[in-house]
């Protein structure tokens, strides 16, 4: 009689595990490893979720002084209603942080004391201020200011803040210098858009010398009476509010004079979008969209937007000998 | 068969990406010298259409690979899964 013994390896084909399971395993587990590479994000993703501050106002570090008291300048009104407050520190853009409108719970987590800005190149006396040295040393006023930025919305707020020309008095310009450019901080442990190496950090901004003199070219260290919070550009940025508002630069860590033309952050990655001068100008369309009118924050009305944001008295004279350049966009 | 020749087309893709590119090179900075302005366009709709999260821990992580990585792993995933169901 034949009998089989069967050796210990040797398993009937009932035993085996079908095909469709094994290989149902093996996406398994390329799913369980693609899971593993990114489980530390998702994981810090958690945590940094927790740990968002609720209030748009959060200073850090928390002994951020109160700003002094500063007047109303009524030279500049601004004919609008001013945004609603929580919209104005909750709707930002901060590339550094991010591309969506969301980004202020991230920006919060960057600490805006001590605050330091250089002044430096074409001038008679560069330095390094603190920011709170300067606004006791300057003094503040209150501006209310349109914004306008060139995705079609606008804003109305209260900035506090001082004109960028008595900054520039302090470090006397030499005749050399026909541009000035501004630098936006690098702070790679809250900046998450900095990972993104590719791009060319860091954030610069710039105008020409005529512009950084001109009587509504303000560098804002508040909004609202309160200290600019860092979604908003805090501590220190500046802004022209006849331009797009990415012309606007925030969180300024450097401001340095020279003769050569800024080419800012946004002109390197899409010039044919966003140029060097970007004055608003509603009859000359975005090359994707009309800048013919622009939506209020806060109340989602749409209004025509004016020439020059509306403030074509103060600036237009810049402008009238660079009728070859592109001036809007 | 498919899965085979697809798995050995996406690794000879990473071979030519690392061989080009330089083997230290991010993927999103091989996108960005190829398409400018793929990615700030890419990342504008992901995060305001989508969910920020999903840019930050998801698809920035993918970019900050080297080049060649994701073309490897994919390859070589498709190659493996090709010669299992050979068997």
């Amino acid at each position: 009689m034949f009998i089989k013994r069967r050796r210990g390896w040797e398993i009937p084909e009932s035993q085996a595990t079908p095909e469709h399971l094994v290989l149902g395993r093996r996406a398994l587990m390329a799913a369980a490893g693609a899971g593993a590479m990114l489980a530390p994000s998702v994981a810090k993703a958690q945590f940094w979720r927790r740990s968002e501050p609720a209030d748009p106002w959060t200073r850090l570090p928390a002994e951020i002084p109160d700003l002094p008291p500063a007047m109303r300048n009524t030279r500049y009104p601004a004919d609008r209603a001013l945004s609603p407050e929580r919209d104005a520190v909750t709707f930002n853009n901060f590339y550094e942080f991010g591309s969506d409108k969301g980004i202020w719970s991230t920006a919060l987590r960057m600490p805006t004391r001590p605050w330091t800005i250089k002044v430096d190149g074409m001038v008679e006396s560069p330095g390094e201020f603190d920011v709170d040295d300067l606004i006791q040393r300057i003094g503040l006023e209150e501006r209310v200011y349109r914004l306008r930025c060139v995705e079609a919305w606008g804003m109305t707020v209260p900035w506090t803040g001082f004109q960028l020309s008595k900054l520039l008095d302090i470090v006397k310009p030499l005749g050399s210098a026909k541009f000035v450019r501004f630098e936006t901080a690098q702070k790679p442990e809250v900046m998450t858009g900095l990972r993104q190496s590719w791009y060319p950090w860091p954030h610069i901004e710039g105008c020409t010398i005529e512009e950084a003199a001109n009587e509504l070219t303000f560098m804002p260290v508040g909004l609202f009476g309160r200290p600019l919070p860092p979604q908003n550009g805090g501590p220190f940025r500046v802004v022209f509010p006849w331009k797009y508002g990415f012309k606007s630069g925030k969180s300024i860590a450097r401001i340095t004079l020279t003769d050569q033309r800024p080419v800012s952050f946004w002109e390197t990655l899409q010039a044919s979008e966003y140029g060097f001068w970007a004055n608003v100008n509603p009859q000359v369309p975005h090359p994707r969209w009309s800048q013919a009118t622009e939506r209020l924050i806060g109340s989602n009305e749409r209004v025509p937007t004016r020439m020059f944001n509306g403030y074509g008295d103060f600036v237009a004279g810049l402008y009238t000998n660079l009728q070859n350049e592109r001036l809007w966009a | 068969m498919g899965l085979k020749f697809l798995g050995l087309l996406l690794l000879i893709v990473a071979l030519a990406l690392g061989l080009w590119f330089g083997t230290d090179t991010p993927l999103g900075a091989a996108i960005f010298q190829l398409w400018p302005e793929f990615l700030n366009t890419f990342q504008a709709g992901v995060q305001r259409r989508v969910l920020p999260e999903l840019w930050d821990w998801v698809i920035l992580p993918v970019l900050l690979w080297p080049v060649w990585a994701v073309p490897a792993g994919l390859g070589g995933l498709f190659l493996l899964l090709g010669l299992a169901r050979r068997r």
